[in-house]
Parts: C-alpha cells; sequence; structure tokens
C-alpha cells in the first residue's frame, strides 16, 4: 500500500478518534440525544477548535516574542543590566523556542491517553494492511493530533521572526523550530509510554496511590513553563551579560551547546552579526556542532515517533505481575467521601483531571515560594501570600467545572445507581473546598517563615472558604439543571466546553467578592476586613446553597 | 405495595426520534420468578432493560419496580435494582477494590457486610489476582465479574440482567446460573434476563418473553409457547423462529449463501 492509502485510512481512524474524544463512549458515557450523523462533523469540528486554541496561544507567544525582538533596544532598556544585542535577542529566541517545546509537549500529554484509550489502531491490525502502511497510518494519526499547533510554531516564527529582525533572520530560526516541534513530538510519546505504564496501569493501594500523585506532578511541569520563564527570565539576561563581558569561556561554551541556544542564535547572529557573541574558533565549533546535532536528533525524532506509535499504542497498559492480595475487604463511606474518593482515584489514573486539580495548588504554591525574594515580615511577603491563597481560591473555582466532566466515564453506568443529585454535588463541592484549603494549608506552611501574622492568614483562609462553597454550588447549580433537563453528564465537552468557562463566571464573582471586601475593609485594619470578608462569604453561602440543593431528584 | 410484583411494564414504548423501539410492550416478573426476554439483535430488549433502570425515558406506558414508578420514584427504585449491561463500560481507571468500595458506599452497605459479601463472591469468580489491577488491564470477562458483583453485593430484590453471561468463562456461567436459580428460591425477589441463547433460557427461565421489532410476540412457560405455536416437543429456538416468523427467512438467508469455500 501506498503512502495515499495510509493518508485515507488515517483520516478514517482520526474521525473515529475525535468521536471517542468528544463524546468517551469508549470510556462508558452515554451518546448524546441527537441524530448519529451530527455526531462526527460536531466531533470534528470540536477536535479542530481545541487545536485552534493551542494554536492561538502560540502563535500569540511567537508575535509577543517577535515584537520584543523589533523593540529590542526599549526592552532590553528596562534590564539593570547590559546585553548585547544579538545575544538579547538569541535570549528572547531561546524563551519563544523553549516555551514551544512546553506547550506542545503538555499539548501532547493531555491527548495522548485519549489517543492511546480510543483503541482505534488496535481496530486496523487484524485487517489486511501490511506493516509498513499500518506504521505510517499510527504515524500520521499522532501527527494530525499535533498538525495545526505544529505547523504554526513552524511558519509563523520564521514569518514573524523576519518581519521583526529581517527575511535571513526568518529563514534562520527554521532549524530551531523544526527541532522544537521534533522534541516535543518525541517527549509526548516518551512521557506517554511512561503514563501508560506506570500511571493508567498502576495498581490500588496508598503507596501507590501517593506515587502516582508525585509523577503527576512531574507531568504539570511543562504547563508551568511560561511561569518558569518569567521568573527565570531577569537571571537568564544576568547571566547572559556577565558572559557577554567575560568573553569566550567553560560557561560561554556549555550555553553555545545546551538546547535551545544555539538554533536561537542563528538568527540573532543573521540580524546582528557574531560580534556581541564573542565567539573564539571552539565556540564557532561548538555552535556548529550544536546546531547540527540538535538538528539531526531532531530528524531521529521525527523518525523514531512515526515508527514508535504504533508500536505503543497497541500494547495494553501496565505489565504489573498479578498478586495475590492478602484482604479482600471493603471500606464503605458516606456517599459525598466515597463520591469524592471516586473522583480522586480516577483523577490519580489520568492526566488530564489531575492536571485541573493540581494546577490551582501548585500554581498557589509558586506564588507562595515568592515570599522568599521579599524581605521577611514585610508588607510584601504577606500581600504575596494574600495573593496565593486568592488565586487558590479563584482557580478552584475556575477549574472545578472543567472537572466535573470526570462524570462523562461509566456514566451510562453510574446513572443506574442511587446517587441523589445532593451526594453527587457535596461531593463535587467538597473537592473543590479540598483543593482550596489543600492549596492554603501548603502557602501557610511555606510563609510560616516569613512570620507576618500566621493568624490573620488563616483566619484569612477560613472567611474565603464559604465564598469558594459558594461559587462551587453556584456553579454546579447551573451545570446540574441543565445536564438533567438534557439527560447526559454535569459537563461534557459535547454540551460545548465553552459552557463549563461559561458557569464558572459567575463563579469566579462569587469568588471574588469576599476577597474585596477584605481590601477595601482592611484600610480600617485587618479585624473589620476579615469580618466583613466573613460576612460576606456566609451571605453567599447562604444564597447559594438553597439554589444548587433545593431541587433533589435521581 | 406489599404484595406489588417485583416488576411490572405495562403499555410501555420507546422511541429514538422517529424510530420506535419498543412498542406498547406489558409483561410482569413475578415473586421468585426468572424472566427471560428474548429477541433478535434490535429487537427491543436493551430499550425495556434501559427503561426499567432509568437509562431511557419511556415515551408512554409504565414501569413500576415493586410498585413504584421508575420515572416517578427513581431514586428507590435505583435502590431495589441490580444490573448488568449489557457492555461492560465500567470506571476503567478503579481497580475491583476501588469500584466495589465506590458501589457498595453508594447502597449504603455495612463495612462487615459488603467485605464478607466480596470475599465470597471473589472466590467464587476467581478474581483474587485482579482484585487490585486497574478495571482498564481486565479481559472482558473478567470485567462481567466485576459487574455481576456490583449488582449482587446488596442483593437486591430485582436483578435486571442484559446478557450477563456473555463472555464468562464456562465455570463461571454454571456458577451464575445455580446462583440465579438459588437467588429467586426464597419467592419474593426477581430476575429480568435478557439474552441470545435459547438454551441458557430455556435452562434458567420460569417464563419468556419473545420480542420481535418492539413487539412481544409470545409470552408464558416453554409449554404454553409451544401449546400457541401448536409444536408439541419443539425446542425454544424452534419456537422463537416460528413466533417470530423468522423461520423461512433463516432457510432462505442459509440457501442464498452457498456452500463454504
Amino acid at each position: 500500500m501506498s503512502w495515499r492509502d495510509a493518508v485515507r485510512l488515517s483520516d478514517v481512524a482520526f474521525t473515529e478518534l475525535s468521536l471517542q474524544a468528544i463524546y468517551a463512549l469508549r470510556q462508558g458515557n452515554l451518546g448524546p440525544p441527537e441524530p448519529a450523523e451530527r455526531m462526527v462533523p460536531r466531533a470534528r469540528r470540536r477536535v479542530v477548535q481545541s487545536k485552534a486554541i493551542v494554536s492561538f496561544v502560540l502563535g500569540l507567544l511567537a508575535f509577543a516574542v517577535a515584537y520584543a525582538l523589533h523593540e529590542s533596544r526599549t526592552v532590553a532598556s528596562a534590564f539593570p543590566f547590559a546585553v548585547p544585542p544579538g545575544v538579547f535577542d538569541a535570549g528572547l529566541l531561546t524563551g519563544l523556542l523553549s516555551l514551544d517545546v512546553a506547550f506542545l509537549w503538555w499539548t501532547g500529554m493531555q491527548v495522548l491517553p485519549t489517543f492511546l484509550s480510543s483503541g482505534v489502531l488496535p481496530v486496523l491490525e487484524p485487517l489486511p494492511i501490511d506493516d509498513t502502511t499500518l506504521s505510517r497510518v499510527a504515524g500520521l494519526l499522532y501527527l494530525r493530533l499535533f498538525d495545526l499547533p505544529a505547523l504554526t510554531v513552524v511558519l509563523a516564527t520564521p514569518l514573524l521572526v523576519g518581519f521583526a529582525l529581517g527575511p535571513w533572520a526568518g529563514l534562520a530560526v527554521v532549524p530551531g523550530v523544526v527541532a522544537a516541534v521534533g522534541f516535543a513530538l518525541a517527549l509526548s510519546l516518551l512521557t506517554g509510554r511512561f503514563f501508560v505504564r506506570r500511571v493508567q496501569g498502576s495498581r490500588g493501594g496508598g503507596g501507590r496511590a501517593l506515587v502516582r500523585w508525585i509523577y503527576l506532578v512531574l507531568w504539570l511541569v511543562p504547563a508551568f513553563a511560561l511561569f518558569g520563564f518569567v521568573t527565570a527570565a531577569p537571571a537568564f539576561f544576568d547571566f547572559l551579560s556577565h558572559l557577554s563581558v567575560e568573553g569566550p569561556s567553560t560557561g560561554s561554551h556549555l550555553l553555545l551547546a545546551a538546547f535551545p541556544f544555539p538554533l536561537a542564535a542563528l538568527p540573532a547572529i543573521a540580524s546582528n552579526g557574531a560580534g556581541g557573541f564573542g565567539l573564539d574558533p571552539l565556540g564557532w565549533l561548538v555552535l556548529g556542532g550544536a546546531t547540527a546535532g540538535y538538528l539531526l536528533l531532531a530528524v531521529w525524532a521525527f523518525v523514531w515517533v512515526l515508527e514508535s506509535v504504533r508500536r505503543m499504542s497497541i500494547v495494553p497498559p501496565a505489565a504489573a505481575r498479578p498478586v495475590r492480595p492478602a484482604r479482600l475487604d471493603l471500606v464503605p463511606r458516606p456517599v459525598v467521601l466515597a463520591v469524592l474518593t471516586k473522583d480522586l482515584r480516577i483523577a490519580s489514573r489520568t492526566p488530564g483531571f489531575a492536571f485541573l486539580v493540581l494546577l490551582p495548588i501548585l500554581d498557589a504554591v509558586a506564588i507562595g515560594l515568592w515570599t522568599y525574594v521579599t524581605a521577611s515580615g514585610s508588607a510584601a511577603a504577606s500581600n504575596l501570600a494574600f495573593a496565593a491563597v486568592t488565586t487558590a481560591a479563584l482557580l478552584a473555582t475556575f477549574f472545578g467545572p472543567a472537572f466535573f466532566a470526570i462524570e462523562v466515564f461509566a456514566f451510562a453506568y453510574g446513572r443506574t445507581l442511587p446517587i441523589a443529585d445532593r451526594s453527587l454535588l457535596g461531593g463535587k463541592v467538597l473537592l473543590v473546598a479540598l483543593m482550596y484549603l489543600t492549596a492554603s494549608a501548603i502557602v501557610l506552611g511555606i510563609t510560616l517563615a516569613r512570620v507576618f501574622d500566621p493568624a490573620v492568614f488563616a483566619l484569612f483562609i477560613l472567611a474565603e472558604l464559604p465564598g469558594v462553597v459558594a461559587a462551587s454550588l453556584l456553579e454546579l447549580g447551573i451545570l446540574f439543571r441543565r445536564a438533567r433537563r438534557r439527560g447526559m453528564p454535569v459537563t461534557n465537552l459535547y454540551a460545548g466546553a465553552w459552557y463549563a468557562i461559561f458557569v464558572s463566571v459567575p463563579g469566579l464573582i462569587v469568588a471574588a467578592v469576599p476577597l474585596l471586601a477584605f481590601q477595601v475593609a482592611r484600610i480600617h485594619g485587618s479585624p473589620l476586613g476579615l469580618t466583613v470578608m466573613g460576612a460576606a462569604a456566609l451571605a453567599e453561602l447562604a444564597l447559594a446553597a438553597p439554589f444548587a440543593l433545593g431541587r433533589d431528584g435521581s | 405495595m406489599a404484595t406489588a410484583p417485583p416488576l411490572s411494564i405495562g403499555e410501555l414504548t420507546v422511541r429514538y426520534g422517529e424510530r420506535v423501539a419498543v412498542d406498547r410492550l406489558s409483561f410482569t416478573v413475578g415473586p421468585g420468578e426468572i424472566y427471560g426476554l428474548l429477541g433478535s439483535n434490535g429487537a427491543g430488549k436493551t430499550s425495556t432493560i434501559k427503561s426499567v433502570v432509568g437509562l431511557v425515558r419511556p415515551a408512554g406506558g409504565t414501569v413500576r419496580v415493586f410498585g413504584r414508578d421508575v420515572t416517578v420514584d427513581g431514586l428507590r427504585v435505583k435502590e431495589q435494582v441490580g444490573y448488568v449491561p449489557e457492555t461492560s463500560l465500567l470506571y476503567d481507571a478503579l481497580t475491583p477494590r476501588e469500584f466495589l468500595e465506590f458501589v457498595s458506599s453508594v447502597r449504603h452497605l455495612d463495612r462487615s457486610v459488603a467485605s464478607e459479601r466480596t470475599a465470597s463472591y471473589v472466590r467464587a469468580f476467581r478474581l483474587e489476582g485482579e482484585f487490585e489491577e486497574p478495571i482498564l488491564t481486565l479481559s472482558y470477562g473478567t470485567r462481567q465479574k466485576v459487574l455481576l458483583i456490583a449488582a449482587l453485593l446488596h442483593q437486591p430484590p430485582l436483578l435486571v440482567l442484559d446478557e450477563p453471561l456473555n463472555s464468562l468463562d464456562p465455570r463461571s456461567v454454571r456458577i451464575m446460573k445455580e446462583l440465579l436459580v438459588r437467588y429467586v428460591a426464597g419467592g419474593e425477589r426477581g430476575v429480568l434476563f435478557s439474552t441470545h441463547t435459547m438454551e441458557v433460557a430455556e435452562q434458567l427461565c420460569h417464563r419468556v418473553g419473545i420480542l420481535d421489532r418492539g413487539v412481544l410476540r409470545g409470552e408464558g412457560t416453554l409449554e404454553a409457547l409451544r401449546e400457541k405455536v401448536a409444536a408439541g416437543d419443539a425446542t425454544l429456538e424452534e419456537v422463537f423462529l416460528r413466533l417470530t416468523e423468522e423461520g423461512e427467512g433463516v432457510r432462505a438467508a442459509v440457501d442464498s449463501l452457498g456452500a463454504p469455500g
């Protein structure tokens, strides 16, 4: 069979993959109450929309960096140290290429579990199709998960850099973007394989659950790339400044060898010349060698990806040895806790959902850690700690509705169990409250050493809690009404992802009101600020609870 | 309420858009009875069962479990029903232990009762080795066993089983058959059982209902159905083909295929 046949087959397979990605029918969801012929075009449209959102973010990043390159003198003057123009441009492009890798990698990690669980490729295996064609179909299918975002990186970056630094620079950035895409695809597949073996197929038990959550925290690292870049940028440019003053050194040679700096240096040299880099013969050798090496590695990565996708997608998860458990006892819990436990257990083997639980917590922790760059006991430290808790409250409220899509798993079965809406709702609200409290408790722990007034801070956390619960109840109240009317899970992508975003708007307002009340009233002292905040949050809870819990059903 | 049968279906109609899947179907599952619902693919068996467990809202008619209307008192009905679906699409990310723990919590089972029953079923179905493995990694047969345990865990007064023996190994099929016979022996519980396999229905069911394109073509004991089609010693398969008027169709289909090879 030819490449044309492979393309044709991958098109059919991609339709099935889109259908499973959106409707999750193989994960036990009920089909929507609409004619089947509408489902396929809608699924394809939703997948394109998702890819368009990622592409938009990548395009926006490229545009922002190109703008900074165009205005590099003004931007560079904002830094307290002098970096030669060419080196400064290379620094900016290093950031852009790193972010391209991180975003594409993150995208891959989000879609890979669906790709692997869709069972699309195993369906093709028994058909009379030769091995080469099957491998090509698998490779093409995998590439299609990234097509629009990858094309955005490969096309938009050279165009925008060319516009900012000239056509030669635009051309010189091509090896960098090709390598970024190649490495991101390979990293996604590698981590995907790791996920299948170590997370999705992990056996039960408390210890193993802890290990899974640690893996999932590592899984989130690329999502913090932008945060890391912004945080590390001043130190990085300071480092570049030192190196350029120092001239050729071991440090500068190591930098020239480290991905993606040499590939980012090419367009900077094409635009500004190599003067600022102070390259000695060894420096040129390292630059040339690293560039060629990374390009070869990227080509190898593409080939490896195309060859490995098929093998990986038909390998069943988990190769754990069957072990006879010593005990067969069960620990039934109150229904609300059972819902919470079930959701956390599913999330611990499903990175997409684990991401929604961990991100508010890790984000708050990251902001909390910033207090260590401020003076101990200062107002700045205190404000950062409050900001960390505020972030936890708002992110838990924002991501809550998206997390409720976990209900699509085995929805057809779950609906036959006698779970009252009130219990289901209670479990979900408890999760959001737990996310907020965990993040806040960690921030409190981190910032205790900065000693500003832990008692006030602890009261601040508690005073916001009813506001977070009220926000979550409001969001769920809206979602439950819609879900029950249409006979589908609490949230689902086919209901339109926009709906989960839409309901989070009133939720965010409700969560923000007590925080704003505190900021306004604290002018007259923290006790008044906390009293007003607590009163506002409790009033919101008194209004939201009857709205959400007032109608119970099956 | 005390005298109400485990399941009573009256004039049930199920529609998917314009298509009528079940057309004014009426039957009752009595106390102590295993009622078999037989039919070809697309006959309306699963739609009927989904109406009983609340997955499909009937377009007309009533479904009552021990006198309670499914559409009015759904939560109470679900408490009284144990259900095994046609496809074993479960919470793939959970292990059997985690899944059964969730089910026993939802069913408000006491810890010792839940543990005792689980241990008995797990040992009977030889599931010990897979008890801590994610469901995702289990075979269809093993998933089916997990579903059967989940349905039996609270010893419901009505069991609703949609093709429950599919994918099970012969040993487990035998266990299930004997278990179902004992399950209703007390004379209070009922079982609604759908299957394609005539031999199983013949061995297990006290009465059967034969569905064809959403319409009940016949109902009763095997003897009563034989009388209806005037076939004194016919098997259930022959009775089924006569009632659904598919006997001639089968012969014509085989003839049209010719000899293989």
